[in-house]
């Protein structure tokens, strides 16, 4: 069916852009209330060491020092960085400010002051005793009976393994044609959003806090403080008006919100925390490194019969999302390809005195695909088939089960792979791996994907929409779906333009405040198009329908002759009464208040992706360079196409960082990050990227999605990586199993084939 | 001790008191109050603190306030021209706006005066000479795709 | 940020009486793109902080056939990156301050800080060093000139004293048929400090290699010469083996450190390829220079 939108699909100015092109967008950093004072924390230079004593006296007697807090002084339950309904995802295990130091960084104490000069000098004057402990880095070791105790769980478990089975793999494995198995690790990247994590916090003569915070979650917040601080929710606003990019670092709360709130309140002064740009690589959230075994078995034909594995993620000091990103990034592995239904698969987390790990755009999908992806290249080249035959062959598709249980629709991930390699002229440019000569070798690799718009079943998926009429033919559009810039809030507007019939620029906005806005649950998991729109659709339908019988009274018509387009009323296909007009009320009199709300609960959809990627080895220094990327991605609907091209020109930046360049390297001695910087953590940057074409394919709407839209935003991150990896190895005829892949690494997979092949 | 420091802002004198070692950054976001640019790590290895001084694009952070006393600054406020009735964006600012140049936002201040440095002095770069004169502009959401496009398809001439 | 009192002398003999009074407490700041950083990262912390750019004539770029090149201590990167003179005559030097930092940091680094700060893997040292320039300090006592190979006597060490300013570089002008090159290695294109750098100056006698320097950065505590490497190709017609010979013994004089940007293995392999590399280019350019 071939239907002609009138602004989804196009791309409109983002509603938010000229704030962005001007500077006059106002982010958490931006906001100086009159007596605001500067917070900073103390943290443990340790990665592992209980406090002996603790002396804040210096800190207090200097001039300008308002408050100083510790440990001591905070409450000291322990929580999980988000509230209660989430915690099926994350481990209850972080303190406000703690007295056992569990990674470098962790924060044990905090002062208030006029200035920030003064903040630092306070902290280097409170005196801390520490008892150093013995570390572990190595997840194997964290496990081992006599290993130091991070949290007093058995072996270091942030949790009890995930377990999922089903069919009979041992059978399988006895009578398969092929084994093939391998292990898989990924490394240690960090988000590195440009916005350093920010919180201000001001207490009005009412004992009503408000908090400005750079979060991806606002009601989370709202609902973390009020449970770990005790002050009843309805005196909390969380308002964010812009944030500087987020990746799912800003979906936990860290030790500084609570503590903003906690000096806030005993100064009785607005007090402001920002990271440093240090603090957000030691104290934030890193990726989990993962090590994945994998095996299969396989038919001659290349068919699939069976699938078994493990995923050991490092959860680093505390728990986070370790809980949540295990079990994804396991479960996940069920699907992707087919194994007719015969899997065993085990995941487990573990503590270690490394940066915490938590959540970050792919969670966990990253990792497992990754060893999924680059196996599948490593079994087609064992049963001698081409690697995107291979993939075809055994690619889920309608019918075939879903990470969530539920069965696929379509053939989407055929599609994005027929569709990619065709524009990429694989047949012609691939070649079975062979010594190429010269030093600079080029290869072609493909990696692929899937990935849920939402977090169902995970979690309870939910989000509403207010749609408010104003008398001129405007409508107020209020939304908890969060924007960290992705242009969220511009496709609601769209959705709700386009579903009403009116004009885009008649949508006001109203978002980011926790008074106003309904309930949402926050900027992840790829859901704010798919869940956060269709709540919005559903309530434009409904004030349509309002709007509609008003008109139909109004007309003296039936309603089935009616409809709105471009802010008219339209009668058997004739303009016949503006919206406005119909709206605004008789001369002075005011107008009815025409309202409508939604709460739109959820299940899950897929979106797909076959990521396309020419290398080039430089094989004397081992630098890579990822000339071309075809990225072909399946989401059902476009709301902004040039919101789309842009989540996945982004995620393709950040996964060939961390397919390559990006580590956030650890001394093995003391735990300590060596390169807690922009200069030494190397994220791609504007000479470092490659061409990318991007094609996007609408072969699958889901009925669940506005228009049938489906997620995007972390689908590009997750295809790149193998289809870098499978590149390279195409290109030096020697598998990669490891990211990143450093130069250091290519040359010694070279010298090893070299030797072996003697 | 403070000193008092006179420069001009987008066009206008400012006169400000300040310690010596504060940078630049912080005077213009608070003695100042011009907040649109930003602070993204303070230690000049992001540029997201870009501003243009006495005609070259440099990182704020590294620049003390007090040395800028004398000296003509603009900043991303600056750009857009004042009319009666709003105002005129600058070329590259709709550029920006037009091809989906700007997702969280962060960067984009010290990005688009990055790229104005680069106009000012050539008009008409080719792609290489975009991405070198942004290559110390640091963006995490874009992937650099859509600034490129935005800076070579705008024209300062018309 | 730390604080610090400041001044901002007008004249050469002020900043070094300043240096003089606060031996010892006092940092000399030029383009500033190092000092405020290690200030702000707690690293260094001076009490007082001495900006030279209100000095007068510091800021020369100027090129004669007799002297070559002088470069003032003011000159910033920026400015010697895209002189046409510095492109023509010392492309290694060109290449290097291409390659410092970003735009934003070179409009305001400068060379003489990028030399006085000595960090072993400085950018503009080995092509310097390679053009065999000279230094002029100014202290209490006057003007003293010192060739740079001798200046570096450790990783942020220098001969410099605490109460001299660094006023003047001086590169003699480049004989006919020479070729320069540095190639800076890092991991990624811009926004890099290097891993290895080397640098190279070659000239011809028609076939023959009548002279060549080759210096090494990031690969020891100071830049090095690699002498021996050097001796391999000087009085040879050079062709793809001797390069190769070379590059070994480059290889083999560097004592790199292991670091979080690269170990000491790799930076050794690194020496010989780039080694190799660096001259291959140099010779070519030397071939085409008239």
């Amino acid at each position: 069916m071939h239907k002609t939108y009138a602004v989804v699909g196009s791309s409109p100015t983002k509603i938010d852009g000229i704030e962005k092109v001007t500077g006059s967008a106002t982010y958490g950093a931006d906001y100086n209330w009159p007596g605001t004072l500067y917070g900073r924390i103390k943290r443990s230079p340790y990665a592992h060491a209980q406090v002996v004593s603790i002396d804040t006296t210096k800190a207090l007697v200097l001039d300008g020092v308002n408050a100083v807090l510790t440990f001591k002084d905070v409450p000291r339950a322990k929580h999980a960085g988000l509230p209660a309904p989430r915690a099926g995802s994350l481990a209850v295990d972080q303190n406000v400010l703690t007295d056992k130091a569990r990674f470098v960084g962790d924060g044990i104490a905090a002062v208030a002051a006029v200035s920030e000069e003064i903040a630092e000098v306070a902290l280097d004057l409170i005196e801390i005793e520490y008892e150093l402990l013995p570390l572990v880095l190595d997840i194997t070791e964290a496990t081992k009976p006599g290993a130091p105790h991070i949290h007093g769980t058995e072996k270091n478990e942030v949790m009890p393994p995930v377990v999922v089975e089903r069919g009979d793999v041992a059978a399988e494995f006895a009578k398969a044609d092929h084994i093939v198995e391998g292990t898989y690790t990924t490394g240690r990247p960090i988000h590195c959003y440009m916005e350093p994590n920010v919180c201000v916090c001001k207490f009005d003569q009412n004992g009503k806090l408000t908090i400005w915070s750079s979060t991806q979650t606002p009601f989370s917040v709202r609902q973390s403080i009020s449970e770990v601080l005790s002050i009843p929710l309805h005196k909390i606003q969380v308002i964010v008006e812009h944030m500087g990019g987020g990746f799912g670092a800003k979906q936990d709360l860290y030790q500084h919100e609570y503590v903003c709130v906690l000096l806030a309140r005993k100064t009785g002064r607005p007090v402001k925390m920002e990271y440093s740009r240090k603090e957000t690589f030691l104290a934030t959230r890193t990726r989990h490194p993962v090590t994945v075994r994998l095996k299969h078995g396989l038919k001659k034909d290349g068919t699939l019969t069976a699938r078994e594995g493990t995923y050991i993620s490092d959860s680093g000091g505390y728990g986070s999302h370790g809980p949540g990103v295990t079990a994804v990034g396991t479960i996940n592995l069920t699907s992707l390809y087919q194994c007719s239904e015969n899997w065993k698969l085990e995941g487990r987390s573990v503590y270690t005195n490394a940066p915490v790990a938590g959540a970050y755009r792919g969670f966990g999908a990253v990792q497992g695909f990754f060893a999924l992806d680059v196996q599948m290249d490593e079994m087609a080249e064992v049963v001698g088939m081409d690697p995107v035959a291979f993939r075809l062959k055994n690619a889920v598709g309608e019918g075939d089960p879903s990470p969530s249980g539920h069965p696929l629709h379509g053939y989407s991930l055929a599609k994005c792979l027929q569709r990619g390699a065709e524009e990429m002229n694989w047949a012609a440019k691939w070649q079975q791996p062979e010594v190429k000569s010269g030093f600079v070798r080029t290869g072609l690799g493909v990696g692929t994907e899937m990935h849920s718009s939402g977090a169902y079943p995970d979690i309870k998926e939910i989000s509403g929409a207010i749609l408010k009429m104003n008398e001129d033919g405007s409508v107020n559009l209020l939304t908890g779906v969060a924007d960290l810039g992705t242009g969220a809030l511009t496709a609601m507007a769209q959705i709700a333009a386009e579903e009403l019939g009116i004009y885009f620029e008649d949508i006001i906005v109203i978002a980011g405040d926790t008074d106003v806005a309904p309930y949402d649950i926050g900027a992840y998991a790829s859901r704010t198009t798919h869940i956060g729109g269709k709540a919005v659709q559903k309530a434009a339908t409904k004030l349509k329908q309002k709007l509609l019988t008003l008109a139909a009274e109004r007309l003296e018509t039936p309603i089935s002759d009616l409809d709105i387009h471009n802010g008219k009323i339209i009668e058997q296909g004739k303009p016949a009464l503006s919206v406005q007009d119909l709206v605004k009320g008789d001369g002075g009199t005011p107008a009815s208040a025409i309202i409508s709300e939604v709460t739109h609960e959820s299940k899950v959809a897929y979106s797909f992706a076959a990521h396309f990627a020419e290398v080039e080895v430089d094989t004397e220094t081992g630098q890579i360079e990822v000339k071309q990327v075809v990225a072909v991605h399946e989401v059902g609907k476009i709301i902004n196409q040039k919101g789309v091209e842009g989540q996945i020109e982004g995620g393709i930046q950040q996964g060939l960082g961390h397919s390559i360049t990006e580590d956030l390297i650890l001394d093995p001695e003391t735990g300590q990050p060596l390169n807690p910087s922009f200069v030494d953590y190397k994220m791609p940057l504007s000479m470092d990227m490659p061409s990318i074409k991007t094609i996007i394919l609408e072969e699958e709407p889901d009925p669940g999605g506005p228009f049938g839209a489906k997620g995007v935003g972390e689908d590009p991150i997750i295809a790149i990586g193998p289809a870098i990896a499978n590149a390279v190895s195409n290109a030096i005829g020697v598998r990669i199993r490891d990211l990143p892949i450093t130069p250091e690494r290519v040359l010694e997979a070279m010298e090893e084939k070299r030797l072996a092949d003697l | 001790m403070k000193r008092l420091v006179t420069f001009t802002v987008n066009g206008e004198m400012q006169k400000v008191t300040v310690e010596p070692y504060r940078s630049l950054l912080d005077v213009l976001r608070n003695e100042v109050g011009l907040t649109g640019t930003k602070k993204g790590c303070d230690v000049g290895d992001c540029s997201a603190c870009t501003v243009i001084l006495n005609g070259q694009p440099v990182n704020s952070c590294l620049v003390l306030g007090v040395e800028a006393d004398g000296m003509v600054i603009e900043t991303i406020e600056g750009l857009a021209q004042k009319m009666e009735d709003g105002y005129a964006l600058h070329p590259l600012q709709k550029n920006f706006l037009k091809y989906g140049a700007a997702q969280c936002g962060f960067c984009t201040p010290g990005m688009i005066m990055a790229a104005k440095a680069l106009l000012d002095g050539n008009p008409h770069p080719t792609e290489a000479e975009v991405r070198f004169a942004i290559a110390g502009n640091i963006c995490r959401c874009t992937g650099f795709a859509k600034i490129v496009e935005a800076i070579l398809r705008t024209n300062v001439d018309g | 940020m730390m604080r610090f009192e400041y001044f901002e002398p007008d004249t050469l003999d002020e900043a070094v009486t300043l240096l003089g009074q606060y031996a010892g407490k006092a940092s000399l700041m030029a383009g500033g793109t190092d000092l405020l950083v290690e200030i702000k990262e707690h690293l260094h912390r001076p009490d007082y902080v001495i900006n030279i750019k209100k000095i007068c004539d510091l800021d020369a770029l100027t090129y004669n056939n007799t002297d070559g090149l002088t470069i003032g201590s003011l000159t910033t990167v920026r400015a010697v990156e895209t002189s046409p003179v510095v492109l023509e005559k010392y492309a290694g030097l060109a290449q290097a301050a291409r390659h410092l930092g970003s735009i934003q940091v070179r409009n305001r680094a400068t060379v003489a800080g990028n030399i006085c700060r000595a960090s072993p893997s400085a950018d503009t040292l080995p092509p310097l060093i390679a053009d065999e320039a000279t230094l002029k300090l100014y202290g209490p006592g006057g003007e003293r000139v010192l060739p740079m190979e001798v200046f570096f006597t450790g990783p942020r060490q220098t001969q410099i004293t605490k109460d001299e300013i660094l006023t003047e570089i001086v590169i003699p002008p480049p004989p006919p048929h020479t070729g320069k090159a540095y190639i800076k290695h890092g991991r990624r294109k811009a926004m890099e400090l290097a891993t290895v750098g080397v640098g190279v100056s070659l000239t011809l006698d028609g076939d023959f290699c009548r002279e060549v320097r080759i210096v090494l950065g990031a690969v020891a505590p100071t830049p090095i010469r690699a002498w021996e490497a050097e001796a391999t190709l000087r009085g040879t017609v050079i062709d793809e083996a001797l390069i190769e010979a070379a590059a070994v013994k480059a290889m083999e004089v560097s004592r790199p450190i292991s670091d979080v940007r690269s170990s000491a293995v790799h930076r050794r392999k690194m020496v010989h390829v780039q080694t190799r590399r660096v001259i291959a280019l140099a010779l070519s350019r030397a071939r085409s220079d008239s």
